[in-house]
C-alpha cells in the first residue's frame, strides 16, 4: 500500500454553461490515515472538489474537465460512482437534500446503503442501533425522515454515511446545523475514526476547529489551490485573510499579547495552546 | 390524490400479505379480464375486489374511486361505442339520432370493466402495503435495483409534489398570499406556482439521485437487502397457485371459445 | 414592537410536543438570540409568531394582539420569518421576481417596490444577481435571497432562522450589518443561531431553550458565565471567551479588546497579590 490513498493532478473543471473554470488546475495529495482540511470563501469551488473526489464529477455533472483524480488508484474518470462509493463516502453540504426520501423511517435511512451492500439483516439492525446511538438519534429511530429538527436531519444524513465505513471520509460543511456540543461531538467521532486508520477529508468555515483537528490544510480560493500546508504555516500566513479567510480567535490573541510584549512564545493556533499562553503570561 | 401510496395501517389480513402475491392478483385478475371475449368474468372479478376492500377495511375510498372513475367513462364510452361501433349488428334500443347496437355496447362495457380491474386491485394493493414492504419483497424477487427505484419513485411522485405544496403553500403564507379560506383563494395561489413545483421537484429528484448514487445503488453483483423484512402471511402459497391456475383456466376457456369448441 | 408568550406548548400532528409552556415577551429594538440543542424547538417557537403553527395551548400575542386572530397571510405585513431551509422559501423564476412577490400582494406602489429591491438587493449582495433563477444561486447566495425576500416587505419584526449557517467571514460581517440596519430602522430583530461567536458579536439578550423550554434568558454575559447549565443545553461559549474562562480570568469577554483588559486586569490584580 503506497502512502497517498488520493491524488488530485492538474485538475480543473468548468460547469456546463458556465464560463470560468471552478477549478483551476488543483494539484494536491492526501496521504493514507491523514485528516485533511479545505477551506475557501463562499464559491471558491470546494464543493466542487468534493463532489469530484466521489465521481458525481464527471458521472453525474456534466462539463468540460481537464487532468484527474486517482482514488486508492482508481482512476475517477474510468470507475462508475458505484464502484467508489465502496471506497469513498460523502456527507453533502446541504442536508436537507440528501435523505433518499424513499425510507418511511429514520432506520430504513441509515440502511440505505447497507442494503445496496447486501449487509444481512442482523448485521444491518445492530449497526443502525449502534449509529443511532452515536448519533443521538435513538429517539427519532422510528419518526418519518421528513419530521425533524433541522440538526435531526444532519445527523441522520452523517451517520448514514458513517455506518458504510468508508476508508475515505469526506464531510462537506457537515455541522453547519448542529448546536455547539454536538458539532464538538461530531468532530471528535471523526477524530476517531480517522484514527482507526481511515482518511478524512473535511470542509468546514470554522477555522478553530480545522487549526485544532486538520494534519494539512488546502487554501482555495477562485477555483486554485493558493496555499497548502500544516495548519500552523496556513494560519500564520498573513496573506490569509486576502483570500477571505479569517485566522483562528487564537491567533487573533496571541498577535495582542505580543504585541504588547506580554509573550514571546510561537503563535497560538489552538485552545489548548492559546490557553497555556494566556497562563503563562498572566505569571508576568 | 385518492391514488397516493398515503398508507394507514388498519391491521388487516390483507395488509399481512405479501405484497408480490398483490402484484400477481394485479397481473392475473387484470389479463383475465383483458382477454376474456365478454365482460361478465370482468363484473365477477369486480365484485371479488369489492368484497376483498370491505375485508381491508377501505370500501369507501374503493367504491369513490372506481364508481368516480367507473361512471362517467362507462357513459361515455357507451356513447361513443354503443351508437357509432362499426361492429354494431344487433340493434337494442332506438335513440332517434342514432341507434345502439350491442355488440358496441357490450365492446364498450369490457373496455370499463377491464380498466376498473386494473385500477381497483392496484388500489387495493398500494392502500394495503407500506412502500418500504413492496420495495423489500420486489428486492426479494431479485429485482434490478434500477426498476425498483422506478416503481417507487413512480408511487412517490404524488405524495412529493404535495409536500412541495404545502411548504411552498406556507412559504406563500409567510410572503402575504391567502392560501386558505375558499376554494378561489387556493386555487388562485396554486396555480401559477405548478410549474415551479414540478421543476423543483424535479431538481430535489436529481440532488436525491446524487445521495443515493454516493450510497451505493449503481453497485452490480450484490444480491440486495432491506431494512424492512417483506410480510408474509400463510395464504400467499394458495393465493399465488390459485392465482396462476385462474389465469391458465381463463386462457384455456378463451381459446377453446375463440375456435368455437365451446 | 412588542412580543409576548405566555405558556406556550405546541405538540405537532404526529404527537411530539415539541414546546412545554414557553413564556417569554421581547420588546424594542433590542436584537435577541435564541441558542439551543438541536430539537429543542426553536424553530418550532418562530414558527408560532406568523402564525405557521398555532397554539396547542398557550397564547401568543404581537403589540397586544392574539396570534389566533389573523392569518399567517395577514401577519406577513408585521411579521417576517426567514425559514431554517432557503429552498423551502424560493419558488420563482427570478430574484427581481421573489423579492417583488411579497410587497405586490400586500400593495405596496410600484416605486417604492422598484426603490426598495435597490436597497435590498445591495444590502443583501445580490444587486448582480436580480436576473438570476434562485435555483442557480449558491447556498449562501439563497439564503440572502430570502432574508431579502422578507426585507422586501418592511415587516417590524424578522425572524432569523440560521442565517449564519455556511457563511464565510464575508457573509457573516454582511449579516452583522443587516442585523444594525434593521435596528436603526426601529424593527426587532430575533435571530436563532448555533455560531455562538456571531451570537456573542451581535446581541445583548440571549435566549436558551432546552427540550421544548426557555431555560435561560438573560443578558449575555451572565448567560455565557453559566457554563454548566449551557454544557447540558449542548452550547460552549465562543473561542475568545473560552480561553479566558480556561486561563481564569475574572471577566466573561466576546471580543478582543475586551479579552484583552480582562487579561490586563487580571494581570495588575496578581501583581498587586504578589
Ligand atoms: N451545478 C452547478 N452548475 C453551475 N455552476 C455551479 C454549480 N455548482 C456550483 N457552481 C458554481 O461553482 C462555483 C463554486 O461552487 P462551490 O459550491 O463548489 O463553492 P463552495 O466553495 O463549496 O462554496 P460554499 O462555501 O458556499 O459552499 C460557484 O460560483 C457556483 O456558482
Ligand atoms: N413536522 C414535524 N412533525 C413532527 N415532529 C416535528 C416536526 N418538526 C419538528 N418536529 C420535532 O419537534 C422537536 C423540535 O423541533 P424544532 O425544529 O423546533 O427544533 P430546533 O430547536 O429548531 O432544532 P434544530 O437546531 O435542530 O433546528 C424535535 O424533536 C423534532 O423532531
Ligand atoms: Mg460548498
Ligand atoms: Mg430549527
Amino acid at each position: 500500500m503506497g502512502k497517498t490513498i488520493l491524488e488530485v493532478k492538474d485538475f480543473s473543471f468548468t460547469y456546463n454553461q458556465a464560463i470560468n473554470k471552478v477549478l483551476d488546475h488543483v494539484n494536491f495529495r492526501v496521504d493514507r490515515g491523514s485528516f485533511f482540511c479545505i477551506i475557501g470563501a463562499n464559491g471558491s469551488g470546494k464543493s466542487t472538489l468534493c463532489n469530484s473526489l466521489v465521481g458525481l464529477i464527471p458521472h453525474y455533472f456534466s462539463g468540460e474537465m481537464e487532468g484527474g483524480i486517482r482514488v486508492d488508484g482508481m482512476d475517477v474518470r474510468k470507475s462508475s460512482i458505484g464502484e467508489l462509493s465502496q471506497k469513498i463516502g460523502l456527507v453533502f453540504q446541504n442536508p436537507f437534500n440528501q435523505l433518499s426520501y424513499t425510507a418511511g423511517t429514520v432506520a430504513e435511512e441509515l440502511a440505505y446503503g447497507l442494503g445496496n451492500r447486501g449487509v444481512p439483516g442482523k448485521v444491518m439492525q445492530e449497526k443502525i442501533e449502534h449509529m443511532a446511538q452515536l448519533m443521538r438519534i435513538d429517539d427519532v429511530l422510528s419518526k418519518n425522515p421528513t419530521e425533524l429538527s433541522g440538526g435531526q436531519v444532519q445527523r441522520v444524513a452523517l451517520g448514514s454515511v458513517f455506518i458504510l465505513d468508508p476508508e475515505i471520509l469526506v464531510l462537506d460543511e457537515c455541522t453547519t446545523q448542529l448546536d455547539p456540543l454536538g458539532a464538538e461531538e461530531i468532530f471528535e467521532i471523526v477524530k476517531k475514526i480517522n484514527g482507526s486508520g481511515v482518511t478524512v477529508i473535511v470542509v468546514d468555515h470554522d477555522m478553530e476547529r480545522v487549526a485544532s483537528y486538520a494534519d494539512e490544510v488546502l487554501v482555495l480560493s477562485g477555483g486554485r489551490a493558493v496555499k497548502i500546508g500544516s495548519p500552523r504555516s496556513v494560519f500564520t500566513d498573513p496573506e490569509l485573510e486576502q483570500y477571505g479567510v479569517n485566522p483562528p480567535e487564537y491567533v487573533k490573541i496571541s498577535d495582542m499579547l505580543r504585541k504588547k510584549g506580554y509573550t514571546n512564545r510561537e503563535t497560538a493556533i489552538t485552545e489548548d495552546q492559546s490557553i497555556q499562553m494566556v497562563k503563562e503570561a498572566l505569571k508576568g | 390524490m385518492e391514488m397516493s401510496n398515503d398508507f394507514v395501517p388498519k391491521n388487516t389480513i390483507i395488509e399481512k400479505m405479501n405484497p408480490n402475491t398483490k402484484l400477481l392478483a394485479i397481473i392475473s385478475l387484470g389479463i383475465s379480464t383483458l382477454i376474456f371475449p365478454n365482460p361478465a368474468l370482468g363484473l365477477g372479478v369486480l365484485i371479488f375486489l369489492f368484497v376483498v376492500s370491505c375485508i381491508a377495511k377501505i370500501q369507501k375510498t374503493f367504491l369513490k374511486v372506481v364508481l368516480g372513475f367507473g361512471i362517467p367513462i362507462t357513459v361515455m364510452l357507451l356513447f361513443i361505442q354503443g351508437l357509432y361501433s362499426p361492429k354494431n349488428k344487433t340493434i337494442i334500443a332506438d335513440l332517434g339520432f342514432a341507434q345502439m347496437g350491442l355488440e358496441g355496447v357490450l365492446y364498450a362495457l369490457k373496455i370499463v370493466v377491464t380498466l376498473l380491474v386494473f385500477l381497483g386491485a392496484f388500489l387495493l394493493m398500494n392502500k394495503t402495503t407500506h412502500i418500504s414492504n413492496l420495495v423489500a419483497a420486489l428486492t426479494d424477487l431479485g429485482l434490478p435495483n434500477k426498476a425498483g427505484y422506478l416503481v417507487l419513485a413512480t408511487l412517490n411522485v404524488v405524495p412529493q409534489m404535495q409536500k412541495r405544496m404545502s411548504v411552498i403553500r406556507q412559504s406563500q403564507e409567510a410572503r402575504g398570499v391567502e392560501t386558505q379560506g375558499g376554494l378561489f383563494n387556493r386555487i388562485k395561489a396554486y396555480i401559477p406556482l405548478l410549474g415551479p413545483v414540478i421543476l423543483s421537484s424535479l431538481i430535489d429528484m436529481q440532488e436525491r439521485g446524487m445521495t443515493l448514487e454516493t450510497r451505493g445503488f449503481g453497485i452490480n453483483g450484490v444480491r440486495r437487502t432491506t431494512y424492512v423484512k417483506a410480510t408474509r402471511s400463510p395464504m400467499d402459497k394458495p393465493l399465488n397457485v390459485i392465482l396462476i391456475l385462474f389465469l391458465l383456466i381463463v386462457l384455456i376457456l378463451t381459446l377453446l371459445m375463440k375456435f368455437g369448441i365451446l | 414592537m412588542k412580543v409576548e408568550i405566555k405558556d406556550l406548548s405546541y405538540v405537532y400532528p404526529s404527537q411530539d410536543c415539541a414546546l412545554r409552556g414557553v413564556s417569554l415577551v421581547m420588546e424594542g429594538t433590542t436584537p435577541v438570540a435564541i441558542v439551543g440543542q438541536n430539537g429543542a424547538g426553536k424553530t418550532t417557537l418562530v414558527k408560532h409568531l406568523n402564525g405557521l403553527l398555532r397554539p396547542t395551548s398557550g397564547q401568543v400575542l404581537i403589540d397586544g394582539v392574539d396570534i389566533n386572530t389573523h392569518t399567517t397571510a395577514q401577519w406577513s405585513r408585521k411579521v417576517g420569518y426567514v425559514f431554517q431551509n432557503p429552498d423551502d422559501q424560493l419558488f420563482l423564476e427570478s430574484v427581481r421576481k421573489e423579492f417583488e412577490f411579497g410587497p405586490k400582494h400586500m400593495g405596496m406602489r410600484k416605486e417604492e417596490i422598484g426603490e426598495r429591491v435597490e436597497y435590498v438587493s445591495n444590502l443583501v449582495g445580490l444587486a448582480d444577481q436580480l436576473d438570476t433563477h434562485p435555483f442557480d444561486l449558491t447556498s449562501t447566495q439563497k439564503r440572502f435571497c430570502t432574508i431579502g425576500i422578507i426585507m422586501m416587505m418592511n415587516p417590524d419584526l424578522i425572524l432569523f432562522d440560521e442565517p449564519t449557517c455556511g457563511q464565510d467571514a464575508q457573509g457573516i460581517r454582511r449579516l452583522r450589518k443587516i442585523i444594525q440596519e434593521l435596528r436603526n430602522q426601529g424593527k426587532l430583530c430575533i435571530t436563532i443561531s448555533h455560531d455562538m461567536r456571531f451570537v456573542a458579536e451581535n446581541f445583548k439578550r440571549i435566549i436558551v431553550m432546552k427540550k421544548g423550554e426557555a431555560i435561560l434568558d438573560d443578558d449575555i454575559e451572565k448567560v455565557f458565565a453559566r457554563t454548566e447549565t449551557l454544557k447540558q443545553c449542548f452550547i460552549t461559549p465562543p473561542p475568545i471567551t473560552r480561553v479566558a474562562q480556561g486561563a481564569d480570568l475574572k471577566k466573561t469577554p466576546f471580543t478582543g479588546k475586551a479579552f484583552m483588559e480582562a487579561f490586563e486586569e487580571e494581570r495588575e490584580r496578581r501583581i498587586c497579590q504578589m
